[in-house]
């Protein structure tokens, strides 16, 4: 029993002991050149018409292409043909619809997949067809696909009608059990999809919409081969159409672990690889930029002009925790990173990374996200909202002055992020960098003043003689997310406001905003292509919360911004536009719906041995571009990890000198 | 022993019957299949998506009473999908659960089952030395150590764990997990340690009365007077008897192995079980949150069996009976 | 009711229980005995248990007023109208920074600007400022409020429920157990979880839940020592002798639980304080708990300079509580029951 015992601590000693490194990655993948990366959530779905969330982006942007791109160095973002030969430009019909005639690429193959087989046994790719894009946007329109953006898409001819028609013959049950691409046929189609040719299509609009293009420049539009939906429905062991990805696109997904780890290979019969003499602009490495891509080294010769992708493998690890994720950044183990705000410190200095940093050989990259951070009042509510009038606008101005967004970004983000004036943020048409939001500066005098005219005199409420009581709802009941709103909290104390966080579980918040019965909220939002519209819709009022689960949560019901956002919405962007979207920004300076607080800035870090960075933003494809230098990170990675050994060794000598004096009484008595 | 397995597989059975009604009336009263589902599909889904969802989900029916149809309600279909295996899809995206729950099994296994293994042969072997020891400066030391190992909050030695011995001495990743065999033990060395620190204070301590009194027992005495060695009447007299209070703390154990470990599974990145339940928390996934404890009840019931089993096995005075 | 003058109440209704506890404990030889040999083995222990209790006994009387008028600028003019506790009243009304700062500096930690209270800061302050020590003090009225309501809760369901089965036995014990078995059988953190998330959050429901999942194993005891004590002589005797059951119960049986009650209730204290811990991580804790201090900070470790203040001062308290109550808790129990209990709860 002893020896047993003794044997099996020995064994289990001997494990720990030649376990004892810091690599998390085996020892012949070293020399190759793989990305390393994080993802902090697990994707929710990769089928391409549903997936809207960055994560879900992250990894099936490189495994699905879309008809256009941005390109990848340009600013402000510029569309480049992606699986398109060109970037079409719309073409008005005598009726007043607007078209556009996309030719695509030929000879573009899937990856290969089993599901081919549906098309004719032993198969195991085909060619992607302009049918197959036309196949991805009924899909949107198809309700059984969940797709969140059906009606973003609405103003393409007979779309809304192809869906109920769809709806209608779905109940009958023999017509549900046909394949999915015959269904889809024997609904009628949809009219404004013309079919032109095996490599030509045309998109017919009811009327103007320049944003159309965006759209297609987001896997939503991504041709999706019917084979694989029809195949990967979840049953037989096989997977859900969510849960694989099937595309053209330059990289595989090989392993798909969401909840550790996701791995994606170079595909080698990408067209951008079997044919670099095609040039495809989505396929090369851009030959211009901006001036200063030529300073931060992303113009390099021995880029320039060549065929994508140069990675030959990237690696996806989930990492929920962000201390964890960064230390192994430090450590060399991911070749990308945020910063978190913890060690903010000790990496950046006076706006440019820190000498210590610096001497790591790391790059450091900013970039404001096209987003729009903010506390939102209910505008239905008596006290805060339009019921309240006259009252409820000083009310809503005096807080507003009392939140100093630069100091909040000062101790959450270490200033990462510029104070907001409007809901636009820098970069998109309409942004005005020099416009001074009246009421968002910290004017506390001028603060009580209004708050006195509200009937509040020293934020007392004259009904109870006790300090005005509003609360302040969050669905995040995480001790960081306290913190946080302590901030506003203790900044609305300052004029006599007493406001109670009442932070509760999701069914009960999602309970409150449905009735309406909320005060105050803070919430934020990150453009899905860069346009105005995607903003100031935020404040639509028949985008209402409470009225119609939009996204406006703030109830903001304002009949001149509804009908200027109405003229602006589908406006190419000229002076008139500019004017309009000036006069709705005048609306919300005086309503104040919103307190804005600030546009994100992202700042990314990348270690010596990667190549060809550039922050986009937009959830578009990047790791087509990018690239590693393996040695270089194995001999970093050496030098950075050695492990220190010598408190283990005075632990054990500690406990050894702990049991000696006895283990020598215990022998004697023995003898 | 058949007759009374048997009903105590019986009264098992009407136990698990509690849980899930329990389990029913916890769920499903409080949360509106509404806004689960509008936590799944966003805040961007139109009506009738999210009608087309409660249905697929099963969340349309009456909750309790069908007047047209009594068996199709929401109690009975939680019942029988329970009782029946079939757990469904996940609430959150719509991964079938037993799928989820069998990529699950195997990261939890490799970290509790060592894990078990070595904090029983650590406190076991800890705790005959103290005993052995007992009334010397070690057996003071040791009873003082334990008590101020239990006191220690298990996030402390998690954050220690890491900042320590990942960050500062680097001796292992700092997180993370790979099921490869080169690269496994790396990675779980680092919770080990942590759940061996978390666990064994309290073990050793219990071990260590069990073992104590047993020694004060008559037969003891009476082989020491038949001139056994004192190591000799350690390892074979009191260990072995001291084995049925010893059995009733470990076998009990054994099913949660499966169920892994949220705290240890959640911080370290390993995509246990545990993780899985606390992914489920967050992401309002009572799909595959009810299926985690009903799971949990089913292997508790098990243990309990198991244990009684056990002790005939160990002890030939016990008769189940 | 405003919830100070509630809190406040609920101060003195505990004070006068202790009282009466103590003047009990004098007039009964063996519980006075008891208490004697407490105080000589842990003398030390029993003290901090003590100047914890007094912490948050301080903590929890609060009124209204007294507080002065503070500056315009950043002034606070809600907390002129809130009561304050007799732990706040140690500290300035506005006794906070605009950031971190660490112990005695007299400099904000990050940035060079000059503190408002240079030198004050005991243990420095949190992110948004807050006085460290004066946060940690604040903590031990959540640790009592765990472990004392949820004992208030615990204690008297169990002897309920335990008694009631253990004594009239049939369908009512078995119902009693089945009860107590499917509780069981689901696993307990789990299960916490579950009963919060349907509760929602605050003190109250975190209590009622962790009352829930601790109730079970007081119960299996009280019920079996009550069937060892139906069988005993003298209750037969009783009974046989026409005593009302009431009767038999209040005078037989509950008098020989009372030392159960107290062994148990220490025991489960630290517990319940550690689960409030791991509650908090999950963010479904009690606002202001250690547990929350050490959540919030935990992402500090990482800083350069690294911030340890707050994450020691926390943790540190949670420890010398739990240790103490865990040492007296092991006194208690040797002295006052060395066998019955010795499965662990």
């Amino acid at each position: 029993m002893t020896r047993c015992a003794l044997l099996a601590a020995g064994v289990g000693l001997a494990l720990l002991a030649s376990a004892c490194t810091n690599d998390p990655y085996p020892e012949q993948d070293s020399g190759r050149r793989i990305f390393y990366t994080t993802f902090g959530e697990p994707p929710k779905t990769l089928d391409p018409q549903v997936a809207y969330s960055t994560s879900d982006h992250l990894v099936l942007s490189n495994a699905y292409e879309t008809l256009l791109e941005y390109h990848f160095l340009k600013r402000p973002y510029t569309l480049i043909p992606g699986l398109a030969r060109e970037v079409p430009e719309p073409r008005r019909l005598p009726d007043g619809r607007v078209a556009y005639r996309f030719r695509l690429l030929e000879g573009v193959r899937y990856h290969d997949d089993p599901s081919f087989g549906l098309a004719g046994a032993g198969r195991t790719t085909r060619e992607m067809r302009a049918d197959d894009v036309v196949f991805g946007i009924q899909r949107i329109a198809d309700a059984a696909v969940n797709s969140p953006v059906i009606g973003n898409f609405e103003k393409i001819v007979g779309l809304r009608a192809f869906s109920r028609r769809l709806d209608e013959l779905r109940s009958d049950a023999a017509f549900a059990a046909q394949r999915i691409d015959a269904q889809y046929t024997a609904a009628g189609g949809v009219e404004g999809l013309r079919i032109l040719g095996p490599h030509e299509f045309e998109v017919v609009l009811e009327e103007s919409y320049p944003q159309i293009l965006y759209w297609f420049a987001m896997p939503f539009t991504s041709p999706v081969p019917w084979e694989a939906v029809a195949w990967y429905d979840g049953e037989g062991g096989r997977h859900h159409f969510a849960e694989v990805a099937v595309g053209t696109g330059p990289f595989r997904l090989v392993r798909y672990d969401k909840r550790s780890r996701i791995v994606m290979e170079r595909n080698p019969a990408w067209y951008g690889i079997e044919h670099p003499e095609w040039k495809a602009p989505g396929a090369t490495y851009p030959r211009e930029g901006e001036p200063q891509d030529r300073e931060a080294g992303r113009l390099d010769p021995a880029y320039v002009g060549r065929p994508l992708p140069f990675l030959e493998r990237i690696e996806f690890r989930l990492e929920k925790e962000s201390i964890p994720a960064f230390t192994k950044f430090l450590q060399g183990y991911y070749d990308a990173s945020g910063i978190i705000k913890e060690s903010f410190d000790r990496v950046i200095r006076e706006d440019a990374l820190s000498p210590e940093m610096a001497a790591l050989g790391m790059q450091l990259e900013r970039s404001v996200t096209p987003g729009v951070y903010y506390l939102g009042f209910n505008m239905t509510d008596p006290v805060v909202g339009t019921p309240a009038g006259e009252r409820g606008r000083k009310l809503r101005q005096a807080m507003s002055l009392a939140v100093d967004a630069r100091e909040f970004l000062r101790i959450f983000l270490n200033g990462r992020g510029i104070p907001a004036h409007s809901p636009l943020p820098p970069g998109l048409f309409g942004h005005d960098p020099d416009y001074e939001n009246p009421w968002r500066s910290l004017e506390l005098a001028r603060a009580r003043e209004l708050l006195a005219q509200a009937g509040y005199a020293r934020g007392l409420d004259p009904d109870t003689g006790q300090p005005l009581r509003l609360t302040f709802d969050t669905a995040d009941t995480s001790a960081a997310g306290r913190l946080r709103y302590q901030f506003f909290v203790d900044a609305w104390k300052r004029i006599g406001i007493d406001v109670e966080i009442a932070a509760t579980n999701y069914n009960q918040f999602r309970e409150k905003v449905r009735n309406g019965s909320y005060q105050l909220f803070m919430w934020g939002w990150i453009a899905d292509y860069p346009d105005p519209e995607n903003f100031l819709f935020l404040l639509w009022s028949p985008m209402g919360q409470t009225a119609s689960g939009g996204p406006n949560t703030a109830n903001f019901s304002d009949p001149d911004y509804d009908a200027l956002f109405l003229q602006m919405k589908n406006r190419v962007n000229d002076a008139r536009r500019l004017e309009i979207i000036r006069v709705m920004q005048g609306i919300l300076e005086r309503e104040r719906p919103w307190i804005e607080l600030f546009h994100p800035e992202d700042y990314a870090l990348y270690h010596a041995w990667v190549r060809n960075v550039k922050p986009m933003g937009l959830p578009v494809p990047t790791l087509k571009y990018r690239d590693v230098d393996p040695e270089r990170r194995a001999e970093l990675r050496e030098a950075w990890n050695r492990p220190v050994r010598w408190p283990a060794y005075a632990l054990g000598a500690m406990a050894l000198g702990l049991f000696l004096p006895a283990v020598r009484t215990f022998l004697r008595e023995r003898q | 022993m058949l007759a009374y397995l048997l009903r105590r597989t019986l009264y098992g059975l009407v136990t698990v019957l509690g849980v899930l009604l329990f389990l029913f009336v916890l769920f499903f009263l409080y949360a509106t299949p509404e806004d689960v589902a509008r936590r799944a599909l966003g805040e961007k889904a139109p009506p009738e998506v999210i009608q087309r969802w409660l249905v697929n989900h099963g969340y349309d029916k009456p909750r309790f009473w069908n007047a047209e149809r009594p068996l199709d309600t929401m109690l009975v279909e939680h019942f029988r999908r329970m009782l029946t295996f079939d757990f469904g899809r996940s609430d959150a995206d719509d991964v079938p659960i037993k799928k989820r729950l069998g990529e699950g099994v195997l990261p939890s296994l490799a970290l509790t089952v060592p894990l078990f293994a070595m904090g029983l042969l650590i406190s076991m072997a800890l705790s005959l030395l103290v005993a052995f020891f007992r009334e010397t400066y070690i057996d003071r030391t040791g009873v003082i150590l334990c008590v101020l190992a239990m006191s220690v909050s298990i996030l402390i030695y998690i954050l220690g764990g890491q900042y320590l011995i990942g960050k500062l001495l680097r001796w292992f990743p700092i997180s993370g997990f790979d099921a490869s065999p080169a690269v496994i033990t790396r990675f779980l060395a680092l919770p080990w340690l942590v759940g061996l620190l978390n666990g064994v204070g309290s073990d050793v301590r219990f071990y260590r009365t069990v073992f104590v009194e047993e020694t004060s027992r008559d037969y003891v005495r009476t082989a020491r007077a038949k001139g056994a060695g004192d190591a000799r009447i350690m390892v074979h007299h009191v260990l072995r008897n001291a084995l049925i209070p010893i059995l009733t703390n470990v076998v009990v154990a054994i099913p949660f192995l499966f169920t892994g470990s949220i705290l240890l599974e959640s911080f370290f990145g390993i995509p246990g079980l545990g993780s899985i339940t606390v992914d489920a928390i967050n992401a309002n996934d009572f799909a595959t949150l009810r299926v985690m404890v009903y799971i949990g009840a089913l292997l508790f019931i098990a243990g309990q069996i198991l244990t009684d089993v056990a002790y005939t096995l160990v002890d030939p005075r016990v008769r189940l009976e | 009711m405003e919830p100070h003058v509630w809190s406040n109440g609920v101060v003195a209704a505990l004070v006068l229980g202790a009282l009466t506890v103590g003047l009990a404990v004098r007039r009964s030889r063996v519980w006075r005995e008891a208490a004697r040999d407490l105080v000589r083995r842990r003398p030390l222990a029993l003290g901090i248990v003590a100047l914890f209790a007094l912490v948050a006994g301080l903590d929890s009387v609060a009124w209204v007023g007294g507080a002065g008028a503070s500056g315009p600028e950043r002034g606070d003019f809600v907390a002129l109208h809130k009561p304050r506790s007799a732990v706040d009243r140690l500290f300035p009304v506005d006794f906070q920074e605009r950031s971190y700062s660490a112990p005695l500096a007299s400099r904000e930690f990050y940035g060079d600007a000059p503190l408002r209270y240079p030198r004050r800061h005991l243990l420095g302050t949190d992110i948004l400022g807050r006085d460290v020590l004066h946060l940690t003090l604040k903590g031990t009225r959540v640790a009592f409020l765990i472990g004392g309501l949820t004992g208030l809760i615990v204690i008297p369901l169990a002897l309920l429920f335990g008694v009631s089965a253990g004594y009239f036995g049939g369908r009512w014990d078995d119902f009693v157990f089945f009860l107590m078995s499917t509780l069981a059988s689901m696993p307990s953190l789990l299960l916490l979880i579950a009963l919060i998330m349907a509760l929602g959050r605050g003190p109250l429901q975190v209590c009622v839940a962790l009352g829930v999942t601790s109730w079970v194993g007081f119960c299996r005891v009280t019920r079996g020592e009550t069937l060892k004590l139906r069988e005993l002589d003298y209750v037969q005797a009783a009974r046989a002798l026409g005593v009302s059951e009431p009767r038999i119960i209040l005078r037989h049986v509950l008098p020989n639980l009372t030392h159960l009650v107290v062994i148990t209730f220490v025991l489960l204290f630290s517990g319940l304080v550690l689960s409030e811990a791991i509650l908090s991580w999950l963010g479904i804790g009690i606002d202001g708990s250690w547990g929350q201090m050490i959540d919030q900070a935990r992402d500090e470790l990482s800083r350069e300079p690294v911030i340890w203040w707050n994450l020691g001062a926390a943790s540190l308290a949670l420890f010398g509580l739990i240790l103490t109550v865990n040492v007296v808790g092991d006194a208690v129990r040797d002295i006052l029951d060395p066998r019955t209990l010795r499965e662990r709860l």
